[in-house]
């Protein structure tokens, strides 16, 4: 091997990088010095202080605004007595005195002195939430002898109609831990989400993002200097297309029975109002749920939290009519004058289905059948139909499919074909079970805003739009950011001559003599809707059974109306469907017709100048 | 082969001092990274189980490095780089992401950061080439454009994960090897000046966070709650650390976790507050004999490519030495180098470990190439 290195050369160089290294590592050990030396007691004051703080400030959540600008959901400070540990201090000791104070007033004390020993230094416990102004004033009072207790306040949600909107609205919490797990750079510990309805699906927007805040404290933990600010941004705030005073209305017009109510302007899809009853205080939830009350909420029969509007699924019952007629009118089956005598039964082999009329229509044409809600009429029809040319024009309504609404949890509702039950329940369909489905009975399930865009679908001439909850997203000064508009889902395609007749047959329902939706009639706008009346028999077995249990009352039936108005170029649709609350014609109508009433009177004022002082801004409840 | 030829001897000139300061700084990063660990939450394996076993692991590599002849080992080294560069073309593909960047490929105990081997890679790729062109003259700019392009392909793929600590790490271990293998004057003073003009302009290629902490070096108070929080802290717990430190476990800024990057970058700040300036100096002072045993060894060694491997390998150990630290006493600007054989880091330990292999390799060779 022949080394080609030239020492002498090499050698030179390094003895260059020797003295490199040399310097720089006096550099290192210079800076080290000044900073340990000359700057090591500052330094330790600090640190042993801890006197640097870092705090995150949660934004304010965007507002939540009807479509008049009226404001549902506002934001308000809330106050939270924290202690922040800190080494050279007993814990128990400061929260010991807090008690005592509390005490003496004959204030409640909530905090468990035990979770004391899994605290870290400086990292702040919440010792009391949302706490009262007596005790604000104590601990402020009382500031030097509680040394690591502060008051702290952050904005939390307030829902100013509360249980009229909440399952539709839904409310906010802290984080889960999940949700942290799943994306850390997004989310910090303490950060509040939507956990529920437009909270939830729209959480994006209206989160706004958090800032942060570097002070420098003095040994009492009392802020003596500002290093930095980041300030939080406000989320979006949030038009819904909602009508706050048609909510209210159907709201009160349901009387706290348990169903839905959807009420939407069949022009766009746009929806006007959207109960589910019963509900909750969304307030509640702010600053986290006691466990004894959520348990009772989760395991209410009724199902508070959920939103029945788009999760309840009901069999539509002769609601479902409209559907078997234009389908039966269509293929041509029948033509309107083709009459059915109903002696108050209908059998099939060995098997009698009865009309709900015990004695029975007598001869009927489509139009009195509808009016008169015949069942045997549309048990004749529909077993000519068969159920997979039902099921088409059922979907063609937009049934058995995700109306696409703006909301989490909705429910796609069931429209059984002969190869679904195939599928699903591995037996061959039944001819009596197509019996059923013709009254809208059986497998059938719809949900009530399904039903309401249906009926919408049918007077707005045929357009099939997807339903929507919120018209714009603005910025906090009230500028656009994001519009929303309505979005065509599908059509009918009926001919004229079919909506002509089935609207005729509507308006009858309503309007004419022995019509079953009399109930829904108003004095000055023409009314035209569909009674319907499911039984629970209906239900899956399981079901059935845990309701029974339940409840004697879970056994009656569901009480259905859908209804439009005016007759002539409706401006609005509304769905009513109260479960086991008795015959829609009876039970339901009156509620639609309440909805209705109020429209028109909101109609009415509106026209009149607006009061401005009745649309709030934002009020300021940040820090 | 003569190459393979197994010589018994080769125990006799291994080299023990070198391991000895090695492994006295793993030993001392094991017990700072069990430190920033004492507080962490139950259930995962500790960061310092972790370490150990990649210290372990990083011990067999480089025995594997030491025993085969390093000029075998460099007879594969343009295969080696290539395969590296697969690997960092293959992170924009299936790579794993942490901090906005695109770092990783492969995952759990599996998980390589290709961007740490590129650094010995590099060293001997450049080695190969030079070896290979050797020349008595000081190199010209036309000679120098094939070991720039082994450089900047790196370089380019590095910075688009993006990871500018390591491209910048490439840069230097270049520019070290290259000024000195020795460069014409005429090239050197032109790239120089090109250099001025094109550094500015890369400005614009920056991502926001990294111009964010160069402006924020530059100014650590226009930005207290960003980089400049990592910054102030660090200073606060090196400084408090006095002259004794504060004892081991006892460092409040780190077991209050107001320390940022603990057992990666930050990792020095950890050890200064602990250890104080008695603890730090020394740890440094270990740091440099193993640099200047390095170029001890570059200038022993028998021939001009032990010399240049020796010498790469000293430079990246000294380079990341200086910016790391520098970095955490607040003198030069936050940028992700690790500290070598101390901060956290599975990648880095094994190319490290094998680099010191190499490095004992040059060393124990000299004398059996002797003939």
């Amino acid at each position: 091997m022949i080394n080609v290195n030239e020492p002498s050369e090499f050698k030179g160089k390094i003895r260059i990088v020797v003295m490199m290294v040399l310097v720089a590592v006096c550099v290192l050990m210079t800076r080290l010095g000044y900073l340990q030396i000359v700057k090591g007691a500052e330094f330790k004051k600090k640190s042993e202080n801890n006197s640097i703080r870092f705090r995150l400030i949660k934004p304010l959540r965007g507002l939540i605004l009807d479509r008049h600008g009226y404001v549902l959901v506002d934001n308000k400070p809330s106050f939270n007595v924290i202690y922040i540990p800190n080494k050279n201090r007993e814990n128990e000791l400061s929260i010991a005195q807090l008690r005592r104070l509390y005490e003496g007033r004959s204030l409640d004390f909530y905090y468990d002195l035990s979770l004391l020993k899994n605290v870290k230094p400086y990292v702040p416990v919440i010792i009391d939430k949302n706490v009262t102004m007596e005790k604000i004033a104590l601990v402020e009072t009382n500031a030097l002898n509680l040394p690591g207790i502060y008051v702290d306040v952050s904005p939390i949600r307030m829902y100013l109609d509360g249980e009229i909107l909440a399952p539709i609205i839904g409310y906010t919490g802290e984080i889960s831990k999940e949700e942290m797990e799943s994306n850390k750079d997004k989310y910090a510990y303490g950060d509040v989400s939507g956990k529920h309805g437009l909270e939830k699906f729209f959480d994006e927007y209206i989160r706004g993002r958090r800032g942060a805040e570097l002070v420098e404290v003095n040994v009492h933990g009392r802020e003596i200097k500002n290093l930095g600010r980041i300030d939080p941004v406000s989320g979006y705030n949030m038009m819904l297309t909602i009508d706050a005073n048609l909510q209210k209305a159907a709201w009160q017009a349901i009387e706290g029975r348990a169903g839905s109510v959807v009420a939407m302007d069949p022009r766009d899809g746009s929806v006007l109002a959207m109960v589910s009853s019963p509900s909750f205080d969304p307030n509640l939830f702010n600053e986290g749920i006691s466990g004894e009350l959520w348990n009772q909420l989760q395991t209410n029969p009724f199902a508070p939290l959920s939103n029945k509007a788009i999760s309840g699924q009901y069999p539509p019952g002769s609601t479902y009519k409209l559907i078997v007629a234009a389908a039966a009118l269509e293929t041509g089956i029948i033509a309107p004058d083709t009459k059915v005598f109903c002696n108050g039964s209908f059998t099939l082999g060995n098997r009698t289905y009865r009309c709900w009329k015990k004695g029975g229509h007598g001869h009927v044409d489509l139009h009195q059948a509808i009016v008169g809600s015949c069942d045997v009429y549309f048990y004749t029809v529909g077993k000519m139909l068969g159920v997979d040319t039902i099921a088409g024009y059922a979907k063609r309504f937009g049934l058995g499919d995700l109306t696409g609404i703006d909301l989490p949890n909705e429910k796609k509702g069931l429209v059984p074909t002969k190869d679904w039950k195939l599928q699903k329940k591995k037996e061959a369909w039944q001819l009596g079970e197509t019996i059923s489905i013709s009254i809208g009975q059986g497998y059938d399930l719809v949900t009530t805003l399904q039903l309401a865009n249906a009926f919408g679908a049918f007077c707005n001439g045929g357009t099939v739009w997807r339903p929507y909850l919120v018209k714009k997203i603005e910025w906090p000064d009230g500028k656009v950011y994001k519009e929303f508009s309505s979005m065509k889902k599908g059509e009918l395609k009926l001919k004229a001559e079919t909506m002509e007749i089935l609207k005729d047959a509507l308006r009858g329902v309503v309007n004419d003599p022995g019509g079953t939706g009399q109930n829904a009639k108003l004095p000055d706008v023409e009314v035209s809707g569909k009674t319907g009346t499911s039984q629970v028999m209906g239900l899956p077995e399981g079901e059935k059974a845990r309701r029974r249990k339940l409840l004697a009352a879970f056994q009656k039936d569901h009480a259905l109306f859908a209804c439009y108005a005016p007759s002539t170029n409706p401006e609005i649709v509304v769905a009513v469907i109260l479960e086991n609350a008795g015959g829609g014609g009876a039970v339901a109508a009156p509620v639609a017709r309440k909805v209705l009433a109020a429209y028109f009177e909101g109609k009415k004022s509106d026209k009149e100048p607006k009061d401005m002082a009745q649309v709030r801004r934002p009020s300021d409840a940040n820090n | 082969m003569i190459f393979l030829k197994f010589d018994r001897r080769i125990f006799h000139y291994f080299d023990w001092m070198l391991l000895a300061f090695v492994l006295c700084v793993c030993a001392m990063g094991v017990l700072n990274i069990y430190s920033t660990g004492f507080n962490a939450a139950e259930g995962q394996t500790p960061f310092y189980l972790k370490q150990i076993q990649w210290i372990v692991l990083g011990l067999i590599f480089m025995m594997f490095l030491f025993f085969v002849d390093y000029r075998v080992i460099i007879h594969y080294a343009y295969i080696i780089y290539g395969l590296v560069i697969t690997l960092l073309v293959l992170v924009f593909f299936i790579g794993a992401s942490s901090h906005g960047a695109q770092r990783w490929i492969g995952g759990g105990f599996f998980a390589v950061q290709p961007s740490e081997l590129m650094k010995v890679v590099l060293i001997i790729a450049l080695a190969r080439y030079f070896d290979n062109h050797k020349s008595n003259e000081p190199y010209k700019l036309r000679e120098l454009l094939i070991p720039l392009l082994i450089a900047g392909v790196p370089v380019v793929l590095i910075l688009k994960q993006p990871d500018l600590g390591t491209a910048l790490m490439l840069i230097l271990i270049f520019a070290s090897i290259v000024l000195f293998m020795g460069v014409d004057r005429k090239s050197l003073i032109f790239t120089f000046i090109s250099g001025l003009i094109v550094i500015p302009s890369g400005w614009f290629f920056l991502k926001d966070y990294q111009k964010e902490r160069l402006i924020t070096f530059l100014n650590p108070e226009g930005d207290p709650l960003g980089s400049g929080y990592h910054i102030i802290q660090s200073k606060i717990a090196i400084g408090s650390g006095e002259i004794f430190g504060k004892g081991f476990l006892g460092g409040s800024q780190t077991q209050l976790k107001f320390l940022p990057e603990q057992q990666t970058d930050f990792v020095f700040s950890v050890f200064a507050e602990e250890w104080g300036f008695l603890g730090s100096v020394f740890l440094i002072v270990i740091f440099t004999v193993i640099i200047l045993w390095g170029l001890k060894i570059a200038l022993q060694a028998r021939d001009l490519l032990g010399t240049i491997i020796a010498f790469g390998i000293t430079a990246l150990v000294g380079w990341e030495l200086f910016i790391n630290i520098g970095m955490v006493l607040g003198i030069l600007p936050v940028v992700g180098i690790p500290l070598p054989f101390f901060s956290y880091g599975g990648s880095a330990m094994l190319s490290l470990m094998a680099a010191i292999g190499l490095l004992m390799n040059v060393s124990a060779r000299r004398f059996l190439l002797q003939k």
